[in-house]
């Protein structure tokens, strides 16, 4: 009887699962229920049979160890979230190519006023959101609008800093054309390569401070992109479908007739998975297995220097990290090629700065100024008054206090291994690196608190193009949430004031090699490395092309020859 | 007997409450910040205050907790401060993905367990209770993590492509890509060859423990006088030992099925990690690391209400496999 039961019971539980129609089983509340139901119905209207042609059709599956945010541009932050904002479910107003100049996009064409004050954007007429209603100027003005207003809690409000507050920003000319007011600054298309535009007509109702949990966001997003929302698994898949409705000025539906994004954590699963053919692109693989990965027939790994370096940042608020001899004397003590060759191998470059070498103002020149001297590091923490007093190998104060320093860290393999090889390093000039592994919501709450309860912190950033180091190291920010540092120089200041308003690259140069150099003597952080991105790419996938905009830039025009296509 | 079943039931609320309101105490002490999920460069304090104030944290902690109470005692869990999504919903769409591979593991080790442990008992001091008892401790004390990836190693990946096997295992993962294109038959199969992997793994980690207990419980049983009758009397073995001494032996046996459900939905963790197996366990970690503590706190109260349950499915299951206890005689 017992096992009649069990048996029934598990019966019942497979049965369940299998005759799911959408492996998505979570309630949706009406606003769900009628946006897909609008979304599906359109869709229809617009199938059809399709292009023809050998590259249209197959289904492609990213594979990846976090899941990511989700669709709402005005929470959603994160960098896998971001790229699919931006290349698979919504659209930007232009788009960078591969030399990382703006091309169109949303914004067939733009043009800026002679005084720098005036960007007006002229919209293609032919993008419409996956429900049917057209992408027009207004989107784009309650975009802007949404994200300025502080009760929405947009994450990236430093995009919009030289704008005109409010309406006064902002204007919308006719459906298709929309005129942005600002003062004149650099960089200033970066912002709307950016940030993906939101749809007015499904969110104009929602009160500001209810955006960031709306459910568009990640139970039933609705875009104007290549690909539309199907189905989503919380923690597992993305489900993502060709809009046959793309327009033909931008190519027309992409090629994949479907697109997974699934979220595996156990990047040795993950491995597994592209090499039995699982997943089709395995992103942000560790460095050992792209080498296995490498060796595989029919696979291949795409690698590309990226936006993110690796740094120890110091609080100078603490007196022993006040002085900046004790902070140089701790980048000079590391030898930072060596730590990057151990780890990466050539896939990788050493920097000195928070600019990113595939950055334009990256100053290559730089990269052999702090090598790795631990004669000069001992003789700078001399000079700075710290001593081994009493023989036990690490320096003390002239009262007697070790020169001891608390490095705290998220859980992160590579991480790890530099902490570690930075502590035995350290400690042959004097130093006591103590390495402490914290969670990392503990971390950031350590780091960004008005406390600042840490003295040295290991993390890795992801520069913008458009640099604007202000909120790290301008005195006026200090008590702002980055400015973790506690840097407090006049002439960083004069530099970070200077650069954002000078909008011509040439000009910029100068002084932005300038600011890098001050940068280095003041050693806010121990600047390590900036890593490849390396993901493995199933050959079966074609045009895959990855570069410093990310992985999913060109899934455009991803294809799968027939004869390659996994049958479901 | 639903009566007693139901007063045991309610009798737990006040302590299932309790322990959800310490849990919220340490999450809110704990270090950190839910809102630090949003940071990102370029943020003000100011916005940062205000994505506080969206996800409900500017209010001091009691009320906090006032609020989640009452919504809470009105069946309400709340929505998660990560996705905005009502906490029942994130559970049920992750607690059957967990109910399932728990449901088909212990149903195979005690299946499992209880068979090689009788072998063992009855062949007490033989090279099978030897060999046996090995390999139960070497699974008993394999670390679950690195049993699952030594699984995939050799089902997945090198099982087609280097051994040329005729099954290969799909290394993660419920179903496969396009699992909502196929047909009804192809889904289970699709179904059944994802669950394998995970469910064999905590089988076999499961397995050795209960055949260690059933061992020594039938090494007591089958010593006792009525045993010894039974074969006096001309019984054939087989029945005296699967028929007579296995019912009284796996009364202690039944305790275990208590204790390892209600573990085994929490502690199925390293499992769904490794083989990106969509259930609670996943969830609550992913939550505990994001502090998001509405779901933290319905998980909480989940687990809770399972090792209740548990105990009392324990506790009837006495009833059934000694009629001595139903009878209230015992």
């Amino acid at each position: 009887m017992k096992q009649v039961l069990s048996c029934s019971l598990l019966t019942a539980l497979f049965l369940m699962g299998a005759c799911a129609d959408d492996p998505d089983t979570r309630t949706m509340d009406g606003f769900c229920e009628t946006a897909l139901a609008r979304v599906d119905s359109f869709m229809a209207t617009v199938s059809g049979d399709g292009p023809e042609g050998v590259r249209y059709g197959g289904m492609a599956v990213v594979g990846a160890p976090a899941e990511m945010g989700g669709m709402n541009a005005f929470a959603h932050g994160d960098a896998g979230a971001v790229q699919h904002q931006l290349f698979v479910n919504l659209m930007t107003l232009v788009q960078y190519d591969e030399k990382l100049e703006p091309v169109p996009y949303l914004a067939r064409s733009w043009e800026l006023s002679e005084d720098e004050s005036e960007l007006t954007f002229h919209l293609r007429d032919d993008v419409r959101w996956h429900d049917g209603e057209p992408t027009t100027a207004h989107d784009v003005a309650f975009t802007f609008l949404t994200a300025m207003d502080p009760r929405t809690g947009f994450p990236n409000p430093a995009f919009f800093q030289h704008y005109l507050p409010g309406e006064e920003g902002v204007e919308v000319v006719d459906s298709f054309t929309v005129k942005f007011r600002f003062r004149p600054h650099s960089e200033y298309m970066d912002t709307w390569r950016a940030v993906a535009i939101m749809p007015r007509h499904l969110l104009a109702d929602v009160p500001p401070e209810e955006l960031a949990r709306h459910p568009i966001g990640e139970v039933c997003p609705v875009g104007n992109g290549p690909f539309r929302f199907v189905s989503r698994r919380p923690g597992d898949r993305w489900l993502f479908e060709a809009n046959p409705a793309f327009p033909d000025g931008l190519g027309g539906r992409p090629f994949l007739d479907r697109y997974t994004y699934r979220v595996i954590p156990e990047q040795t699963i993950l491995l597994a998975e592209l090499l039995t053919g699982g997943v089709d692109v395995h992103v942000a693989m560790f460095p050992n297995h792209a080498a296995r990965a490498e060796a595989e027939p029919g696979l291949r790994v795409v690698s590309f220097p990226y936006r993110s370096f690796l740094f120890a940042g110091w609080n100078s608020r603490v007196p022993k990290l006040s002085d900046p001899r004790v902070r140089r004397a701790l980048t000079l003590g590391v030898n930072r090629g060596q730590i990057m060759q151990g780890i990466h191998g050539e896939r990788a470059v050493v920097v000195n700065s928070g600019i990113p070498p595939v950055h334009w103002a990256f100053d290559p020149s730089l990269g052999d100024s702090l090598p790795y001297d631990p004669d000069q590091a001992r003789s700078l923490l001399e000079g700075a008054g710290w001593v081994d007093r009493n023989g036990d190998g690490i320096r003390q104060d002239s009262e007697g206090s070790p020169l001891r320093i608390e490095l705290i860290l998220n859980q992160n393999q590579e991480r790890q291994e530099v902490a570690e090889i930075m502590r035995v390093q350290l400690r042959e000039v004097g130093v006591d690196l103590r390495p402490r592994v914290v969670e990392f919501a503990t971390l950031m709450g350590r780091i960004t608190s008005r406390q600042r309860d840490f003295e040295g912190v290991l993390v890795s950033w992801e520069a913008e193009f458009r640099l604007d180091e202000r909120d790290q190291f301008h005195s006026a920010a200090v008590d702002g949430l980055w400015a973790f540092s506690g840097t407090r120089d006049p002439i960083l200041d004069r530099y970070l004031d200077t650069l954002p308003i000078i909008t011509d690259r040439g000009e910029a140069i100068p002084v932005w090699r300038a600011y890098q150099s001050r940068i280095m003597e003041v050693q806010p952080y121990t600047y390590l490395y900036s890593a490849y991105r390396r993901n493995g790419v199933n050959e079966r996938l074609r045009e895959v092309v990855m570069d410093a905009r990310g992985e999913w830039a060109s899934i455009r025009g991803w294809w799968i020859a027939p004869e390659d296509r996994r049958t479901p | 007997m639903l009566v007693y079943a139901a007063r045991r039931v309610l009798a737990a609320v006040p302590l299932l409450l309790g322990v959800a309101t310490i849990v919220f105490v340490v999450l809110a002490l704990a270090p950190g910040d839910p809102a630090s999920m949003y940071l990102r460069p370029g943020m003000s304090p100011e916005t940062l205050d205000q994505i506080r104030r969206n996800m409900g944290l500017d209010a001091p902690l009691h009320v906090q907790y006032g609020r989640w109470l009452l919504s809470f005692l009105q069946g309400d869990f709340g929505q998660s401060l990560a996705s905005g999504i009502p906490v029942k919903d994130r559970i049920l769409e992750v607690l059957p993905n967990t109910l399932l591979l728990a449901a088909v593991a212990i149903l195979l080790a005690f299946v499992a367990g209880i068979f090689l442990g009788v072998m063992q008992a009855v062949r007490q001091h033989s090279p099978l209770d030897s060999v046996l008892s090995g390999t139960s401790l070497f699974f008993y004390s394999m670390p679950s993590f690195w049993l699952a990836i030594m699984m995939v190693l050799v089902f997945s990946v090198n099982a087609g492509t280097v051994w040329g096997w005729p099954v290969s295992l799909p290394p993660s993962g419920m179903v496969s890509d396009g699992y909502d294109l196929l047909g009804p038959m192809a889904r289970v199969r699709d179904r059944l060859l994802h669950l394998v992997l995970p469910a064999l793994t905590l089988t076999l980690v499961l397995t050795g423990g209960i055949a260690r207990y059933v061992r020594n419980s039938m090494l007591e049983v089958i010593r006792q006088d009525y045993i010894r009758t039974a074969r006096a009397k001309g019984l054939p073995e087989w029945q005296v030992v699967w028929k007579h001494a296995l019912r009284n032996a796996l009364i202690p046996v039944v305790t275990l099925l208590g204790v390892y459900f209600p573990l085994l939905l929490s502690g199925t963790v390293f499992i769904e990690y490794v083989f990106a197996w969509p259930g609670m366990g996943r969830l609550m970690v992913d939550s505990i690391l994001l502090e998001d503590y509405p779901v933290v706190l319905a998980g909480t109260f989940l687990f809770g209400g399972m090792v209740v349950l548990g105990n009392l499915l324990a506790d009837l299951l006495y009833g059934v496999v000694d009629p001595r206890i139903r009878r209230g005689d015992g």
